[in-house]
This record gives C-alpha cells, structure tokens and sequence, in this order.
C-alpha cells in the first residue's frame, strides 16, 4: 500500500511537469486550430511551419542572437575573470558583487534601463542592441561559472608556463584556458539557453522587423496561437531534450572509458594519440564550420536588413496578414517587406510614442489611431498616389470620420461589430435578439461567455442602458458596473481567444464575440449563428496609418495601394474572415456571405452602431478605476 | 667563483606587511644555496623575486651582472620547480616536459632525445605517454623537475619541492637532488622550512625569519656557531640560557662558572648561550659542574632523550647511556660545545621560536 501510494506521487509529480508539454505537441498534430477538438492527425502545421518566412526569420534570429550573444559573452566573461582573479581579495568581493546583482535583477527593469540607456547614447534599436542586450544580460552567468573553475585551477600552473618561456597570452591559451574548458564550456551553454530563451529584454531592445520565436508568439495572442508555433515549440523541446541528453551522458561515457582504460593501465600508444588529436581537430573544426555557417548566413540576413534594396518596416498585429500576400507585394514591387508583430495596441503604442524605432506602415485599432492622431504621432494620407482608395465603400467612411474627420490619416484594412453567438441547437434561431439575452438565467444553462475587455464589456451594459459607449459620467458608470455585477452569477466565464473554441466545442451555448471569429467558427460548427442585437453595438476600424516618422513614405504608400486591390481584399478576407471594407472585394465575395446581414450590417443597423473613441487620459482612469470595482467584485 | 645571482637591497610590502627589508644575497656559481626559514619569514618571495613573479619594491636582481628585475619570467634564464608541482593535467608526461622546448623552436627529434634524457636523470624512463593525473606525488615531482631541467637553465628554483611527500620518498628524494645537482652542474636555490633537508643538501645554509637573513654559511656553521637565539633554537635541539660573560674564555651560567673558548665579549657581559643537547655528558652526581635529577626519558632510536632539572633550568640531553627518571646525575660540557651569543640589540633581532 505504502509503495501504492508512493508511485502514485510520483506519476502525479510527473504528470504535472509532462502533461503540458504533451499537450503541445499533441496539439501541434492536430488538424484544426481549436483547441479542444481532435480533428485528426495532420502534418500541415509543421508544413506551414517550414515554409513560413516569418517562422524561419525568427528562428534563425534566434539562434543568432542567442549564438552571437553567447560567443561574446563567454569570451569577455572569460577575460572578466582573469582580471577579476589577478585583484586582490577586498577588490574582487567587491566586483562580484557587482557582477552578480544583475543576475538577481527583475529582467523588467534590466529591459527598460537598456532601452532608455539605448535611446539616451541616440543608439537607434535594431538587431545590434538586441545582441549588444543579450551580451550584457549573459555575461554574469558566464563569469558565474568561469571563476570557480579558474580558482579551482590556480595560478600555479600558469606561472609554470611563464617559467618556462611562455608568453602570458600563449600560457593562457594552452595551459589555463584547457583547464577551465568546462566551466568556459558551462557557461556558455547557460549564456546560450538564457538568451534562447529571453522575451522581455529582447521585446524592449529590438528594432523594426526583428522577431525572436518568443517575441513572435507573444505578438500572435490577438488572433490566438496558431498551431504553427506548437509545432515550432515541440521542433525545439526536441531539439533541447537531445542536447540535454547528450550533454548528460556523454561526459560520463568519456570519464568512464578513461578511467577504465586507467585501471587497465592502458597507455594511448602514439598512434591511438595521434588519432585521438585527428578525431579533436575534427571537432574542432566542426564546431567552426557551423560558427562559419551561421555568421555567413547571419551576415547576409543582417546585411538584407540594412541593405542595398528597398525596404518598407511594417507593423501589424501577430499572425493578422496573408503571408501570401506580402510575398506577392514583394515580387511585384521589388520592395521587401520587414514585418514586425505586437499582440495589443497598447503594447504597441508606446514603442511608436518613443521614436525608437521607425516603421513606415502600421496596422492599428481606431481608438489608438486617435490617440496617435492626438499625439501627433502620423502624417496625413497622401490619396493621390493610393488610387485605389476608391475601392474602399463610402458608408464605412463616413463611420470612421466620426473618429478621424476628412479620413485624413486611417485607411480602413478590417472591420467588424461585436455581437451574439449562440448554438442554435440549444436556443431557437430568432430567440435572441438583444443584450439582455445574455442576462436571461433560462440560458444560464447552456452557458454563458462574456468577454474580459474593458471597453467592450462596459460597452454591452451601456448599450442595454441606453447611455453613450464612450461615457466616463462616473453616475452612469456605477450603473453599469451594478448591472454587470447582477450579471455575474449567470455567467459561466469572462474570456478572450477561449470564448470562440468553447462556443465551437459546445462547452458554451451563448457569448459575445467579434464579428470576425463568426465566420471562422461557422466552418468549424455549423450550428452557430451570430446575431448583432436591436440595441446597437460597437463598429471598430484596424486601420493603415503612416507615421510622422517614416522613412519610406512612397514604399509605404505603395503597399497600402496593393492591399487595398479587390484580389488582395479577398484574400485578406479568406485569411483573416474579418469583413472587409473594401466593395470592389465584395463583389468577388460569395453572394450567401455578401448577403449575410450579420456580417455585413445594413445601413439601419450600422446607424444604431457607433465607435469607441479615445477619451483622454484622465477619462481613462476613471474607467479603469470602474473596471476593478467590477472585476474586483 | 663569480656570482651568479645577486640582490641588492631588496625591500618588499604586501599591503601593510613587510616582508622582506633591505635583503641583500650573492649567489655563486655553482652552489646548491638554501633558503631556511619558517613560514612568513620571505624565503618564498625571495624566491618569487628571483623568478620574476613578484615585483620588488625597492632594489635590484643581479643576473650574471645584468639587471633582470623588471624582466618578466618567460625572459630569464632560470626555471622554478614548484610546491605543488604545477603539472599541465591536459597534458601527458611527455607534452609537460616539452612544453618549454617547443616555445623555444627546437626541432622534433631534439625534443624527443631530451625527453628521454630527461626522464632518465629522474629514473622515470618510458612514461612519456602517461597521463600526468594518473601519476604518484613522488613521480609528479620527478616530472616537475624534469620539465625544468630540460630547458638548461643556469640556475634552477626550487619551492618546498619534497615536502608533500612522505618521509621516506622524502629522504630517497633529497639524495636524488644532490645527484642532479652534481650532474648538471647548475645553481640550486632551494626553498624550505625543514632544517634537516637544509643540512643535508646544501653547500650554503641562508637562515631568514622576519625579512631578514639571520645568518648565512655551510651547513655545519650555521649547526656549531648559531649567532644568535634564533638559529640555535631553529635549527636542531638547543639549551638556551641566560648568562653572564665574566671575561674572556669564562662564562657564568645558572649560577656556575664554565670555561669556554669564547673571547672578545668584554667582561661582565650579559649574553645568550646555546649548549647542544648531544654536548651535555652526564656522569655521577658530584663528578661534573652541576647537578640533577633526570626528569623525563625517551628513547629516539639512536640516542636516548632526556630532560634533567638543574639550577632551576630544564636542560635537554642527549645520550647514547640511558639514566632513569629519578636518577641524581652530574653534567658537564666541553668548552669547544658552549657557544656564546650577542643578546638581539632591537625588536626586529628578537629570536622568534616557531614551532616547525
């Protein structure tokens, strides 16, 4: 029994570290993009991943840096801690000190004081301050395991070198640096997963069009992850396991052999030492050719980075553009296109705001154009030379003037409302029809989603209420949250991304959600039907807009004029579902989707919609403030 | 005889801590010179300057006249054997003893004809393929010196080489030494604490404490003639006493007259006198200068230990005859054994007695 119950702690320890991971890479074969349903075994995530040009970028990205970062940290650590050696004992205590409180610093604050130091010296951020970043956060990890090795050694061994003629720099290289191999080794394996592995310093230090796989994944929880990236993930679990086994066993294997061949007393004869040098050099020269490799393949990337051809810098939401789309712009204009991803607005506003980085075309939400508009972050539209800007249909114009008078600055990419999904084998069809729908406790039962957004959430029981979606009246505000505090007891979950795969798996009947997932879950579960209540609701723009700070205005003008082409509309719209605001696009459109009034509203019920709008700072505030007394409930 | 290695005036601070003032040294040709001390004394750094690993403050080094001190040590001609043997443990026997000769240019075969050679002088023939880790202390130290022969240096440092090895490798290994030194006909300079190996191996005994040299001479000067408290009581077993130079060739000790062969002292003089415990003889009560009572007894092999109590001082002897413990004894001592010393004139004379 006692054995029993000490297996089955051990299954259950076990379990809670693998079960994640198996459940990514099942996940990564699974023939859908809901999470929640097998659909399958499929290879076609690992396909896309490996013919994703965006995927690849930032995997070799990463590898450089992180190979780059490593290389330089070890050898300026190595060096560190010769220095660090030859001080004397108060001195040395004192450096590492010094050398260690990086270590134990928040990676947050390390990140915001390289970016500010960064924008302070007038270094622009770009691929360099990422490795220059990387170098600086690994070097403590590097001397961390260097020193002790090379206290270990001591010193004498490295005056016996001098004393017999050696130069200090040769003693070090064949008589210190041999001795402390495996800590140099260590360390530079610790420097290389460290920066594998780093999101926050390298989110804060990178420049235009630089992705690492974490940054890349982050920039992607807008539209929910892709399955491509669980396929990437298992690719590099498998990757890390393999060299963790390796770098477990085979030393052991070799001080094993050793020390057997010891016993034997088995001298190396010169042949077998001879071999056993020829075996070395080829390792040796092994590890350089991959070295050689990727600082090659590395030069040519930095060098297409910084390069000789046309370059438009891009800034879109993760996984939010046909990738198909931008390889087609590329071959027809000449002009590369280097995309970098964000995953909210409010991520993305603030790297704009700092002027560190310069993108030429960004991709944005209506109420953060307005703030950027506000804030005199974008230049006025030039439509003389994006022709086809006449695609675009003058009704969702007109909306969008609400926000931005003249359409001066924001070229609708996307649109769409908020409303109703609902599984009409549960509800009737017709049955819902209003807000209050999702405070019927008859439909508890079914279960009931509402979004965890502030504006949208707000946005939902002011509608009920009869008040502006852009109040910050704090007396209309405190109904509003009574009112969604009275809801909660019906309410099975506030969620995000999961409310569309719990609606498709019928873990949920009835939720709010954006008019763009409707048609991505009606091909997964056709029983769905999506609804924009009589009350009105939310229209909300992403937007292209132009910063004032643009160095490829005319690339960028361009790029905006092909993404506005009724073909490239259409595949937007098959990539993303997102209703598209383009008519000449819809006259290519299906005719039953064209037709479809939940998609594409009529000009009665667009009249009852309007559109967030930014409110300022202090408005902001006070909405926050209303926010938590809600969650906080 | 010219000088090999001269130090002029050498003066040395770590930190606040003086170790070695105004030292002066000549080294000459081929001598096996040893440096005595105990530990702190700056037999070590005196060692260390002439290797050139440590700088000195003030005062020059000498080398075949030629002013080496700021001279690194990969640019002199002299090579260290060290404490802790120092061996390369990447490298096997035959790569550590080449190490000097391949950064020096000579070709293969010479390379391989010196290992060989080398090997031989320290009887390790046929372990240039073994793996230095795998080897004893004793014949790690026999690498280490022969690492630092190969290169043919004038003068050859050693720091405590033998003295983490057992007692008797210990003994075998200082014969081997005088050997080598006898064979290559190079200067030795050799560090220690223990005074025995000092006596044994060199042709010139240097007696440090404090930065000083204390005295300097062969090994059986610095035995029978210590000039001052601390040599007696450093090197081997000494009585030491408080006594009174009555004038020449008389000394009063305890309160009894001795002759002795001493003159010079002046008359009345205070003094430090050193008897060697082998230079007591002890015979039957009455019969000597003064008597006792045998207090302790050991038995040491050779001779036998004891301690006998008279005029009120523990006096240490040393005898082939046995006397028990009680036993009422008289002792004696020749007036070629009493050796009469200055008392220390300042602070920094003052015998210090560490125990070794």
């Amino acid at each position: 029994m006692k054995n029993f119950w000490k297996r089955f702690y051990l299954v259950i320890v076990l379990l809670f570290l693998y079960l994640p991971i198996i459940t990514l890479i099942v996940l990564s074969f699974n023939n859908t993009k809901t999470m929640g349903v097998w659909k399958g075994f499929t290879l076609k995530w690992y396909q896309e991943m490996l013919s994703s040009p965006q995927i690849l970028n930032a995997f070799c990205n990463t590898l450089f840096i992180a190979l780059i970062a490593a290389v330089v940290s070890t050898i300026v650590g190595t060096i560190a801690c010769v220095g660090i050696m030859a001080l004397s004992r108060r001195q040395r205590n004192t450096i590492l000190q010094l050398t260690n409180i990086p270590l134990l610093n928040a990676d947050i604050v390390t990140a915001v004081s390289l970016m500010l130091a960064f924008g302070l010296f007038g270094i622009s951020l770009s691929l360099g301050t990422v490795i220059f970043a990387h170098i600086t956060f690994c070097l403590p990890y590097v001397i961390l395991n260097v020193l002790p090795k090379l206290r270990q050694s001591g010193t004498s061994t490295y005056e016996a070198a001098l004393d017999l003629g050696a130069s200090p720099v040769y003693a070090f290289m064949h008589v210190v640096l041999p001795d402390i191999m495996p800590g140099v080794f260590s360390g530079f394996l610790l420097a290389f997963t460290m920066s594998l592995d780093d999101f926050i310093i390298t989110y804060f230090t990178r420049g235009a069009g630089i992705n690492t796989i974490s940054t890349l994944v982050y920039s992607q929880v807008k539209v929910g992850i892709r399955p491509t990236i669980f396929a990437l993930s298992t690719v590099i679990f498998v990757i890390v396991l393999v060299v963790l086994l390796l770098s477990n066993f085979l030393p052991d294997k070799i001080a094993q052999k050793r020390e057997e061949d010891a016993k034997k007393g088995i001298e190396l004869t010169p042949e077998q030492r001879r071999k056993k040098k020829t075996l070395q050099r080829i390792g040796y020269g092994l590890m350089a050719a991959v070295i050689a490799v990727v600082s090659i393949f590395g030069g040519r990337y930095v060098g297409a980075m910084t390069g000789n051809g046309e370059v438009i810098y891009f800034y879109n939401y993760g996984d939010y553009i046909d990738p198909d789309l931008v390889t087609a712009f590329e071959m027809q204009t000449g002009i590369k296109v280097v995309m970098d991803t964000f995953d909210t607005n409010e991520s993305m506003y603030p790297i704009v705001e700092s002027g560190q980085v310069s993108y030429d075309v960004i991709v944005a939400g209506d109420y953060t154009v307005e703030k950027m508009i506000a804030n005199k972050l974008l230049q006025p539209i030039n439509y003389e030379n994006i022709p086809n800007a006449a695609n675009l249909e003058p009704s969702y114009m007109e909306i969008l003037a609400r926000t931005d008078p003249g359409n001066t600055y924001m070229i609708p990419y996307t649109w769409g409302t908020v409303g109703i999904l609902y599984n009409k084998t549960m509800i009737p069809e017709g049955r819902i029809t209003s807000w209050k729908d999702l405070w019927d406790p008859e439909l508890a039962e079914y279960g009931i989603l509402m979004q965890d957004s502030l504006r949208d959430t707000f946005m939902v029981a002011e509608m009920i209420l009869g008040f502006d979606m852009n109040t910050s009246d704090p007396e209309e505000l405190q109904q509003v949250v009574d009112l969604l505090i009275e809801q909660q007891p019906l309410v099975q979950a506030y969620e995000n991304d999961a409310a569309r795969d719990d609606l498709i798996t019928e873990d949920a009947g009835i939720g709010m959600i954006y008019s763009g997932e409707y048609l991505y879950c009606l091909d997964e579960n056709e029983n769905l039907d999506y609804v924009i209540p009589e009350e009105g609701t939310n229209v909300w723009f992403d937007c292209f807009v132009i910063p004032a700070n643009a160095k490829n205005v005319e690339g960028a003008e361009k790029f905006i004029n092909f993404m506005l082409d009724a073909e490239a509309g259409l595949a937007t719209f098959e990539y993303l579902t997102y209703p598209s605001p383009n008519s000449a696009t819809m006259e290519l459109i299906d005719e039953e989707i064209r037709e479809d009034e939940n998609v594409f509203p009529s000009q009665e019920t667009l009249d009852k919609c309007d559109m967030y709008h930014y409110l300022g700072k202090e408005a902001d505030q006070v909405l926050a403030s209303y926010w938590k007394r809600f969650r906080g409930n | 005889m010219s000088n090999i290695l001269e130090l002029e005036h050498i003066s040395k601070k770590f930190d606040d801590d003086l170790v070695l003032d105004d030292l002066c040294l000549e080294v000459k040709e081929n001598t096996f010179m040893t440096l005595l001390g105990p530990s702190g004394c700056g037999k070590t750094t005196t060692l260390r300057i002439i290797g050139g690993f440590t700088t000195p403050d003030e005062g020059r080094v000498l080398f075949e006249g030629r002013d080496i001190t700021n001279l690194p040590p990969n640019k002199r001609h002299l090579n260290t054997v060290f404490q802790k043997y120092a061996l390369f443990p990447h490298m096997s026997v035959g790569e550590n003893i080449a190490f000097g000769l391949k950064i020096s240019g000579k070709s293969d075969q010479y390379i391989r004809d010196k290992i060989r050679y080398a090997l031989k002088l320290v009887n390790m023939d046929g372990y240039e393929n073994r793996d230095v880790n795998m080897l004893s202390g004793g014949q790690q130290q026999r690498i280490a010196i022969a690492r630092a022969i190969v290169n043919e240096p004038k003068v050859l440092l050693l720091d405590e080489p033998i003295g983490a090895l057992d007692l008797k490798l210990r003994q075998d290994m200082q014969y081997e030494l005088i050997r080598l030194k006898n064979e290559l006909g190079i200067t030795f300079i050799y560090v220690t604490h223990d005074q025995e190996e000092a006596l044994t191996m060199s042709d010139t005994v240097v007696v440090m404490n404090q930065g000083y040299i204390q005295q300097m001479g062969s090994p059986e000067s610095i035995y029978n003639e210590p000039e001052n408290a601390f040599v007696a009581t450093f090197i081997g077993d000494s009585n030491i006493m408080g006594g009174v130079m009555l004038r020449d060739k008389l000394v009063r000790i305890l309160g009894v007259d001795f002759p002795c062969v001493d003159t010079g002292f002046g008359t009345n003089k205070p003094v430090d006198v050193v008897i060697r415990p082998e230079d007591v003889v002890l015979a039957e009560p009455g019969k000597g200068r003064m008597d006792g009572v045998v207090s302790h007894l050991i038995f040491k092999g050779v001779h036998y230990e004891m301690e006998v109590q008279a005029g009120g001082f523990e006096w240490l002897v040393q005898s082939t005859s046995m006397f028990p413990v009680g036993q009422e004894v008289s002792l004696n001592v020749d007036p070629f054994n009493i050796q009469i010393m200055n008392k220390p004139e300042s602070e920094d004379e003052e015998a210090v007695v560490i125990d070794v």
